[in-house]
């Protein structure tokens, strides 16, 4: 063979190789003996997913809660290294973390679908475990309302249509009670804290701005960035009802007094008067837990309308439940 | 018309291959912008050198010297006048086929990762081949050649920066000559030698002018070197071609003394070459 | 006295392309999933054969869906990486030169993040976007890097530098500013990733990367003589001007290329064409061959030490690239009897 023709050859053996599976849209790749029910997902990714699935794997903490918030914990076979509630979820075998998860692993778990959420995951995760076949579910949390949603549809995927829907309904109906007792009361300004240096807040269209307007506040920030960083006299210039500071959940963070002592804070009138809530960071996550974020920090921020609710000194069983 | 006698013939014939270099009134100008008069401007200036010959061409600093170089090297175009080597006008040739006839030695070399002497040398053969070349055996002993002929045999597997300053020029002429060239262009050589290097350098250069097809044109300022190794000089000043010839017609003690604005003194020697030292009783 | 022949040059090259096999080897072999070497061997007759039987699909899925993209997409991209790495540090005489010192990756930033605010679901857009990005900053680059007509090496490196610092600028005040969700890709992306291969058929990639490379080739005797100086390579008849031209365009091209397809990878650029002038020395016609095949096989070692040396969690394949790298490089300049 000469020079030429070898060299054509080659590259035409790495055009056979190399071929993707698609390039125009991303669909899931074929998967032989694949039957089940054709799906849409919550980012307009199209799959098929099994009818009966067995084998859930989770990328997200606030998925993997939600899995076993549905009962279907048993099912679970792999999470990230993150996932630690609950408890039990620290013990199932891990596929890496949310963002750069191994996808070796993923893949030799064998899943009959895999839950991701846009809130935590990349794209191209989801869109590489398609085109290799197997299913993921994507859910896109942008309201407190679409979140609970997705826990019924999450359950309708993996098989646990029932339970979705009872703990989408009751989660909604605490929200609706709280609802009705903030009814006549004025939200309360706040100025809520992502980080304290620099400080940096949420923005009007955000999935926490949403939270709070369910628990009876309203960020002081106007705007569309998703995660500004306030110049300190814009704060000072807006003086908030209430600085909210989020903790994790192993309840390391900073609470009032580190910021009466802190030069520019204690020039706030929120501050002076005692007026910092910290809540653990439950209302940033769209898990189920999040509507008890929600009820505490409404507690916390309208203290008078959970008056003679048998609410304890740690405030840890609001009424409206 | 009777046709020339066979005599005549050859006589001119000979003169004609004898001949090397053929520089015709060759101007060139300077200016900062295009605009504004030109700063500086050099010829016309015309002279001939013949093969085997070396020729100095002296001046003070700022006269023009290395400009006329740089025309003679083809390396800066002349606003008149032409350049021709061996019968053919250098602005016509191409960038190889000017390497293969014109060869300028560096002062210095700048090398930005170590290279062995052997592989500098052979770097001189680049003319000679296609645009991506690997060296032929003829390469290698042409530039061992090159090597041999200026002493530096020994030096072969060195790396160039262990070389002392004297070793690097002898080294960096062997690259010239392995260009094998018909002209050997060298700016300044002299400038950071001891005097027994200038004498070595010039009797070196002498050496090859004579034994090769070379022709070896020298800058320099040094009066009495030139004096001694060259066969024509060239006189410069200011831009202008004061006088052109061998050293006994160049070397006037009176124009000597203006070019070079210090009182001189010039003796003839029984070799037919002058020689030029500082007056001192004034 | 020995010259370098092309046989030399390909035997050295053909020693390269075994260790490169062995690499690939290795790294089709390793990972999550257990699949032995004879069944790695028919998994790929398989495929070439097209037949699909015998073998669980699975097999198939990892190997081509995941572990060969990874290995194919590190070899053109450590490729071109190395290459554009010699062809720069030639250019702008400076050994500390890496790719990227031109603000091709800056420019190849810029353009990912205008796909992702304009058009953040389309498949392939975002490395077009990229490459476009790059393109344009070399246009501009080239423009600003000349002096008396042609590109001059000291020029060229501060029109680089401002240019990058221009754009590093630009695209921190777009990611402050913009609120879209999906500026959160950006991060994935200029990490320097091989993890998720795009949607662009390789054998494109290939065909670029050897016009480019080869472009580069053809000048490298031009190269070995303006290495010793630039007026003395013009004077032994090297048309520098030309080659300035040729190697600046063929090094961006080959830097946009790796950076549009799996960002900014560092290190590769810089050590590999160092690693190997130690080895075989500075003869560009040695190096720049040698060059690419050791950046092949680096980015190959570090991709699959990445995602396997932490178990489940993957390490970034740059960081790879420096504890892989900076080793061999130590132990050589100790090694070298200058």
């Amino acid at each position: 063979m000469g020079f030429w023709q070898k060299v054509g050859s080659l590259l035409l053996l790495g055009a056979a190789l190399g071929q993707p599976g698609s390039a125009s849209t991303v669909v899931q790749g074929t998967k032989p003996g694949a039957r089940g029910r054709f799906v849409i997902d919550e980012t307009g990714r199209h799959m098929t997913i099994p009818a009966n699935v067995q084998r859930i794997v989770s990328v997200a903490p606030s998925l993997t809660e939600i899995v076993y918030a549905l009962g279907a914990g048993d099912r679970l076979v792999g999470d990230t290294n993150l996932c630690d509630i609950p408890a039990e979820a620290k013990l199932k075998p891990h596929v890496g973390n949310p963002q750069n998860p191994s996808l070796e692993d993923i893949v030799a778990l064998h899943p009959d679908v895999v839950l991701a959420t846009t809130s935590i995951n990349y794209a191209a995760t989801a869109d590489t475990l398609l085109k290799l076949g197997i299913a993921v579910y994507t859910t896109d949390p942008e309201t407190v309302l679409g979140t609970l949603d997705s826990f019924a549809k999450i359950g309708d995927v993996i098989g646990s249509k029932a339970e979705g829907v009872a703990v989408e309904s009751a989660l909604r109906a605490r929200l609706e009670a709280l609802q009705g007792r903030l009814a006549d009361h004025p939200p309360a300004h706040v100025l809520f804290l992502v980080w304290l240096t620099p400080p940096m807040s949420i923005g009007q269209n955000t999935f926490i701005a949403d939270a709070l307007r369910w628990a009876g506040a309203e960020s002081i920030l106007a705007t569309d960035q998703r995660w500004p960083n306030p110049a300190f006299e814009e704060v000072l210039r807006l003086q908030p009802d209430y600085i909210v500071l989020t903790t994790d959940h192993e309840g390391s963070g900073k609470d009032a007094t580190d910021l009466r002592s802190r030069p520019q804070w204690k020039d706030l009138v929120a501050v002076q008067l005692g007026r910092v809530v910290t809540l653990n960071d439950d209302i940033e996550r769209p898990s189920p837990a999040l509507v008890d974020g929600i009820e505490q920090l409404a507690h916390d921020l309208h203290p008078e309308i959970f008056i003679g609710c048998g609410s304890s000194g740690t405030g840890t069983a609001p009424c409206g439940r | 018309m009777s046709a020339p006698s066979d005599s005549r013939v050859s006589a001119v014939a000979a003169t004609e291959t004898a001949l090397r270099l053929k520089v015709e009134q060759v101007s060139y100008a300077y200016s900062a912008t295009d605009r504004s008069a030109p700063q500086f401007t050099l010829g016309p200036v015309s002279f001939d050198a013949r093969r085997h010959d070396l020729l100095a061409i002296l001046g003070p600093n700022a006269s023009g010297k290395s400009t006329l170089l740089r025309l003679l090297a083809g390396v800066t175009k002349p606003l008149s006048g032409r350049v021709q080597v061996d019968g053919e006008e250098i602005s016509s040739l191409d960038l190889k086929a000017r390497a293969q006839k014109i060869a300028l030695v560096q002062q210095e070399s700048q090398l930005l990762f170590p290279l062995r002497v052997w592989e500098y040398v052979l770097q001189g053969r680049y003319p000679y081949g296609k645009r991506l070349r690997f060296e032929s055996e003829e390469d290698c002993v042409l530039a061992t050649n090159a090597l041999a002929q200026v002493g530096a045999d020994s030096l072969r597997d060195y790396w160039m920066d262990e070389l002392s300053g004297g070793q690097k020029q002898r080294v960096i002429l062997a690259r010239a000559m392995a260009q094998q060239p018909s002209l050997l262009l060298l700016d300044e050589p002299t400038q950071h030698l001891d005097l027994g290097g200038k004498v070595e350098l010039l009797r070196r250069l002498r050496k090859l002018a004579d034994e090769n097809r070379h022709t070896v044109i020298v800058v320099t300022h040094e009066l009495d070197l030139a004096a001694d190794f060259a066969d024509r000089v060239v006189l410069l000043q200011k831009g202008k071609c004061l006088r052109e010839g061998t050293p006994a017609e160049v070397y006037d003690r009176a124009l000597l003394e203006e070019v070079f604005d210090a009182p001189l003194e010039v003796e003839m020697r029984t070799n037919g070459r002058p020689r030029v030292s500082l007056r001192t009783n004034y | 006295m020995r010259p370098l022949t092309p046989r030399r040059v390909l035997t050295l090259c053909s020693g390269l392309l075994l260790l490169l096999f062995i690499a690939v080897v290795i790294s089709l072999r390793v990972g999550a999933y257990p699949i032995s070497i004879p069944d790695i061997v028919a998994t790929l007759f398989n495929r070439v054969a097209g037949r699909s039987d015998l073998i669980p699909p699975v097999y198939s899925e990892v190997i081509f869906g995941l572990r060969l993209p990874r290995i194919v997409l590190g070899i053109i991209v450590g490729a071109a990486l190395s290459t554009a790495g010699a062809g720069f540090q030639a250019l702008l005489r400076n050994p500390l030169a890496d790719p990227y010192v031109l603000g091709v990756s800056s420019g190849a930033a810029l353009g990912a993040i205008m796909s992702l605010i304009f058009t953040p679901h389309v498949a392939g857009a975002i490395q077009m976007a990229a490459f476009i990005g790059a393109g344009l900053t070399t246009g501009v680059v080239f423009l600003l890097g000349r002096r008396g007509g042609q590109l001059d090496a000291a020029t060229l490196l501060l029109a680089g530098i401002v240019t990058t610092s221009f754009l590093s600028a630009v695209i921190m005040f777009l990611m402050t500013t913009l609120s879209g969700r999906d500026l959160r890709g950006i991060e994935f992306w200029v990490m320097g990733n091989l993890s998720n291969p795009p949607a662009v058929n390789p054998v494109w990639l290939l065909i670029i990367l050897i016009v480019a490379g080869g472009s580069i080739y053809t000048t490298t005797s031009d190269l070995n003589l303006m290495l010793t100086g630039e007026q003395e390579a013009r004077h032994l008849g090297v048309n520098v001007r030309r080659v300035k031209l040729v190697v600046f365009v063929a090094s961006s091209v080959l830097t946009g290329l790796a950076v549009s397809v799996s960002g900014s990878i560092g290190y590769v650029g810089l050590l590999v064409p160092h690693v190997m002038r130690m080895i075989f020395g500075t003869d560009y016609r040695l190096l720049v061959p040698t060059s690419a095949i050791g950046g092949a096989i680096l980015i190959v070692v570090a991709d699959t030490l990445a995602r396997t040396l932490l178990g489940a969690t993957e390490v970034p394949v740059g960081a790879m690239t420096a504890l892989a790298g900076a080793p061999v490089f130590i132990y050589l300049m100790r090694r070298r009897v200058r």
